[in-house]
């Protein structure tokens, strides 16, 4: 006990990915078995096409979680994604369909229409909730109301529709059968991995949602970190409002009523504090995963609608009571 | 969710407001919309609109929900109406039941209530023991207009799924109950039912999952439009071109669908004329025509490609 | 378990061991934090436990209280077998314990704290809230808050009176033994003795108090016995009035202390001018006097005065946390306006602040992650972050400070208090700062690590660094400074030099009474 720092050569990050890495291999195990359950239960659960439709289903969330995460990391929560993809979704809809323009062009207007859309939507959430130092669930709550109301004043509360066939095309567009669309999603998640684990910037957002306190008397300007995570979170709805359009290849605005739950859900499950501080984004691809895994097989497996749903809310409380556990044994 | 009516109570309220300081001897019309989120109401309110400018001689108060379910803004709206003093009050219930007793509140104080596009229910009726009748489309022979025609194509023993909208809306309700009324009739093979509360992503994933678990299903009943091209979609991604797709509601963005035989066939309930047409109704009675009785029916069309 | 226990029995036979430990241990993992500790307890004595940071008393109490099961070992109360499974279980059988950290509800009245344990109900099973707020009346009364107001919340009192309120609520129960776990950490020494006139009164009604404290003059003011712990073990118990102050530490350290703390003390030449006061007031202070003073490179300026005296607000108002109402800071003449820790940090000034726990430390946090957070840019290359440079960083500021850890990786929250404050220290020293801010830099800190912490601060005042250093402990300002500016009421009421220094000095000046006499000679 009195040896002064005992020898430990290996550059070892930090502690939190080994924690993390643990954790993760627990969510890893449920899904598995959960995968183990439906092979066994359903004939055509482990089949090339139903893999391919899971990933398709789930790339939405998993997008919306990405963003999510860095929020719930701080000790946020933003309500208002499902709405902001909805209002980036129709005003890339109203930009695509423009007259005047090539398909490449059109595409290109969307994609930084609802990129940009949701950054600003997202950037308005953090510079109100950490200028005022106001709880964001109650300013994301505004939010998506005035996002939904912004999406259906917009398209006038009709369905925008015919975009041009190349986006279509990337909607539906494969790769050894996995979407392309969902490997934008995993893109996401890769890059969201290194910034948190290797980047000033992901270091500070463990740091604020641990002890916010702490972090601003060592100089870091908190504001503007809490405002980036709300930005982020904004991006991935704009993004996902963009892998919605291309896959239905519409632009509804009464979209993602209530994804912001599921991509709540999604990171909770994944293991990541709502307290903030404590958390990863691969535990929120696997929680991602967990969700649409559930959601296909209950339906293979013939389940009702009302049991489907009620099985899914039995999931995200028992995930949240186990990570209680998880929690409590780590820190022993 | 609390916020978001206390918000609409208070629209509501400036709208009457507003609605009074300039009333003058022409009879007023309060009418009481469902969700201005979806678009059928959305364009059922601006045919009102369109009508009231039209018509010229009444004047028109009109409030829109939050949602689908928001059956308490609509309760509070019909109590502003009956402190307003409107001449007639024109509803599209967004719950059978409970919108029962304050209409019957609004009756009794002498106001004409004309029931639109979701007939209140008749048990409910009897026991506040109020008559009243239904001005509005069959939703039930509607969907089965539909089913029938996807029941006349993949004839006797045809494999067919139902995508339905929101559990416990009436008007999902009636079209579950048309489009089996179709699978009985034809004698269609039904494989499997399920919700996707109205929604394009949300019929695409559960039809995709209802095909891997059904990969013989041979046709689709969709509740609604919006969730007919979702179910179109995952077609397309697919690679199926053998099933045959219905809708309900005719919205635009079906029309190019329809035409290029992604879809079979979609039902038109001319909603946009139905809010004018309840209000050129009660109107009538305002003016000392004879009451309504029963259910007066509006026009239905099935749509297809020819 | 075969060690030898020397003088753990009491002598006399008509007072048999009330509480006895024999053999305990307790691993966590592969850490030993007990391996074999043995002592008793007699009825209604004042029984110190002392040891360094990581000697094993922590773990000892929370195994008394029932947070964690032993391992094995033998622990008997009153003749029985003690093992309670939870601290509830040892509440009832009248083990209660005053944690260092506070447990209190803050946002919640006095006397709902004081009866959160079991509310008192009327017949209909309602609360009753006015048996609740008698009972607190009564509680705060024994341990002399007479003034307090019962249904204040609790995030209206000062830090000192949150801990007799602490104390308070765990006499309110039947207590058989009270463990006062670094009781007097927080207060001022007029608290610290109206806290023992209470251990006096609690004694006497035959309650066993165990305390534990840094603080050697508290133990051989109020216990009867003092038992030494080193290393997850216990040395021995002594009577105290058989044993010295030196004779304890010996026992504690294993080893003489190479040089007393007090020793000729600081024969430093103060350089430049580092910092100026001028008129200086925040908007925590609600004086219209403001603060003027200077700091020079390399001396060390002590600021005393009683908790609530306006000493930390003005390391805040310098360091740009709290926002300045009025009055200016000047560094080599400029007058410098930060808008907040970022510009301080950035003009050379580093702030030790006074609670690790919420905003000195990120616990949950690795060590090496902790001693580089107010240097990031040091730990990386264009925003991506540079393990191996942050690890070696990090083990030479550890190896700098003498920190004892495990693995530099190791969550902080794994460190002893004294280790905990070391990372701290590190963090800013990592910056080389030119003027470092302290607020109570050794508190909860053991004796051998507080010596090591004094040294440091020396070296960094030889080294021209200019340091301003708040604490509540005299013996430790008069060991470090220069000179100390006493404050009351958010005003300077005086400065003491070297010559000048003494507790009772220092305390007249702090109570206000030498400016009555119209301020001090000289």
């Amino acid at each position: 006990m009195t040896t002064q720092a005992l020898s430990e050569t290996m550059p070892n990050p930090s502690r939190f990915s080994v924690r993390s890495a643990l954790q993760n291999a627990g969510i890893g195990l449920a899904l598995l078995a959960l995968i183990l359950f439906f092979s066994v239960f359903t004939e055509h659960f482990l089949t090339p096409n139903n893999i391919t439709n899971i990933l398709t289903q789930i790339t939405i969330n998993l997008v919306l979680a990405v963003g999510m995460t860095f929020v719930i990391l701080i000790g946020g929560i933003d309500l208002s994604v499902g709405s902001v993809m909805a209002f980036a979704a129709v005003v890339a809809g109203k930009a695509i369909t423009l007259p005047g323009f090539g398909p490449a062009e059109a595409i290109a207007l969307a994609v930084v229409a609802a990129t940009l859309t949701g950054v600003a939507c997202g950037m308005i959430n953090g510079v109100i909730s950490a200028y005022w130092a106001l709880p964001s669930f109650i300013i994301t709550l505004g939010m998506l109301n005035i996002a939904r109301g912004a999406a259906l004043q917009v398209s006038d509360a009709q369905t925008i529709y015919s975009f041009p066939y190349a986006f279509e095309e990337f909607g539906s567009a494969m790769i050894y059968g996995v979407p392309v669309v969902f490997l934008v999603a995993l893109f996401l998640v890769l890059v969201a991995w290194f910034v948190l684990n290797f980047t000033v910037f992901g270091r500070l957002l463990y740091g604020i949602g641990n002890n916010e306190e702490a972090v601003r008397l060592a100089g870091h300007s908190v504001y503007w970190y809490k405002v980036a995570a709300f930005t982020i979170c904004g991006f991935t709805a704009g993004i996902a409002a963009i892998v919605y359009m291309a896959r239905l290849n519409i632009s509804s605005p009464i979209a993602g009523i209530g994804f912001e739950l599921n991509a709540i859900a999604a990171v909770i499950i994944g293991g990541t504090s709502l307290s903030g501080g404590r958390g990863s984004v691969i535990g929120t691809l696997l929680g991602a995963f967990i969700i649409g895994v559930l959601a296909n097989g209950l339906i293979l497996i013939g389940l009702s609608d009302f049991m489907r749903q009620m099985i899914t809310g039995v999931v995200i409380i028992v995930a949240v009571v186990l990570d209680y556990y998880r929690a409590k044994y780590a820190s022993k | 969710m609390k916020l978001l009516k206390i918000a609409a109570a208070a629209a509501t309220g400036l709208a009457l407001l507003a609605g009074t300081a300039q009333a003058d001897d022409k009879p007023v019309v309060g009418l009481i919309m469902k969700s201005l989120a979806n678009e059928f109401f959305q364009n059922m309110m601006a045919g009102a609109q369109a009508h009231e400018e039209k018509r010229g001689d009444y004047k028109l108060l009109a409030v829109g929900m939050q949602n689908e379910t928001d059956f308490e803004s609509q309760i509070n709206a019909v109590e502003n109406f009956i402190t307003q003093g409107v001449d007639a009050i024109v509803v599209a219930p967004a719950d059978s039941r409970a919108m029962v007793r304050p209409l019957k509140k609004a009756m009794a104080a002498g106001i004409v209530v004309v029931n639109f596009d979701v007939a209140l229910d008749a048990d409910a009726k009897k026991q506040q023991n109020i008559e009243l009748a239904f001005v509005g489309p069959d939703n039930r022979g509607g969907a089965k207009l539909a089913g029938d025609a996807l029941g006349k194509k993949l004839g006797a023993g045809g494999k067919v799924v139902i995508i339905e909208g929101n559990p416990g809306a009436d008007n999902a309700n009636e079209r579950r109950l048309g489009f089996e009324d179709s699978v009985a009739e034809f004698e269609l093979e039904l494989l499997d039912s399920r919700t996707a509360h109205w929604e394009t992503e949300e019929a695409n994933t559960v039809f995709s999952n209802m095909l891997t678990a059904h990969p013989d299903i041979q046709g689709v009943m969709a509740a609604n439009d919006s969730m007919a091209i979702g179910v179109v979609k995952a077609l397309e991604s697919a690679g199926r071109d053998d099933i045959v797709v219905v809708g309900f509601d005719n919205i635009p963005a079906v029309g190019p669908m329809i035409a290029d035989g992604r879809m079979l066939a979609t039902v038109d309930q001319f909603g946009t004329d139905m809010a004018a047409n309840s209000i050129d109704l009660a109107l009538e009675v305002v003016k000392g025509g004879p009451q309504l009785e029963g259910w007066v029916k509006t026009p239905i069309e099935l749509v297809t490609a020819n | 378990m075969a060690a030898a226990s020397p003088a753990i029995m009491p002598q006399s036979s008509e007072n048999p061991a009330f509480l006895s430990v024999q053999g305990l241990k307790k691993h966590f993992g592969g850490v030993k934090a007990l391996d074999g500790v043995s002592f008793s307890l007699l009825k209604g004595e004042v029984h110190a436990l002392v040891g360094e940071n990581g000697a094993g008393k922590s773990t000892l109490i929370k195994i008394l209280s029932g947070v964690f099961p032993y391992d094995s070992g033998s622990i008997s109360l009153a003749g029985e077998d003690y093992r309670p499974a939870s601290p509830h279980d040892a509440k009832d059988l009248g083990v209660q314990v005053v944690h260092q950290e506070f447990n209190l509800l803050e946002h919640l009245s006095i006397a709902e704290n004081i009866s959160v344990e079991r509310m008192p109900t009327n017949r209909f099973g309602l609360l009753d809230k006015q048996e609740m707020n008698q009972r607190a009346r009564s509680a705060l009364d024994a341990v002399g808050l007479t003034d307090v107001d019962v249904k204040a919340p609790v995030s209206s009192l000062g830090i000192a009176h949150r801990q007799l309120v602490e104390i308070s609520r765990a006499l309110q129960r039947k207590s058989r033994i009270l463990i006062l776990d670094e009781p007097t950490a927080t207060l001022t020494e007029r608290e610290t003795r109206r806290l023992f006139e209470i251990v006096e009164t609690i004694k006497a009604d035959g309650v066993t108090i165990v305390f534990v404290s840094h603080h050697l003059e508290e133990v051989f003011a109020i216990c009867d016995r003092v038992t030494v712990f080193r290393n997850g073990v216990s040395i021995g118990t002594d009577r105290i009035s058989e044993t010295t102050p030196d004779g304890v530490v010996q026992k504690m350290v294993g080893r003489q202390l190479a040089a007393s703390t007090n020793d000729a003390g600081p024969s430093r030449k103060p350089g430049e001018l580092a910092l100026r006061l001028d008129e200086l007031c925040t908007q925590a202070n609600p004086s219209d006097k403001g603060i003027s003073f200077d700091l020079r490179y390399g001396e060390i300026v002590g600021i005393a005065g009683l908790v609530g005296s306006g000493r930390t607000e003005i390391l805040r108002g310098i360091f740009g946390v709290d926002p300045i109402r009025s009055g200016r800071v000047l560094q080599g003449g400029n007058e410098m306006r930060f808008s907040g820790p970022r510009d301080a940090i950035a003009a050379g000034i580093g702030f030790v602040t006074e609670d690790r726990k919420d905003e000195g430390l990120i616990l949950e946090m690795p060590i090496a992650a902790n001693m580089s957070l107010a240097n990031m840019r040091a730990v990386s290359r264009s925003g991506l972050l540079q393990f191996s440079e942050e690890n070696r960083r990090s083990r030479d500021g550890g190896a700098r400070l003498k920190l004892k850890y495990g693995k530099i990786s190791d969550a902080v929250s794994s460190l002893s208090g004294g280790n905990q404050q070391k990372v701290v220290l590190a963090k800013w020293l990592g910056r080389n700062p030119k003027v470092l801010l302290l607020d109570e830099p050794t508190r909860g800190v053991d004796v051998g690590a507080k010596a090591e912490i004094y040294a440091i601060l020396k070296e960094l005042a030889r080294d021209r660094v200019a340091l301003l250093v708040v604490s509540s402990e005299m013996p430790e300002l008069m060991t470090l400074a220069d000179r100390i500016l006493v404050l009351a009421e958010h005003e300077i009421q005086g400065e003491l030099t070297r010559p000048e220094f003494s507790e009772e000095n220092i305390l007249k000046l702090a109570y206000g009474q030498a400016r009555q006499a119209g301020g001090q000679k000289q």
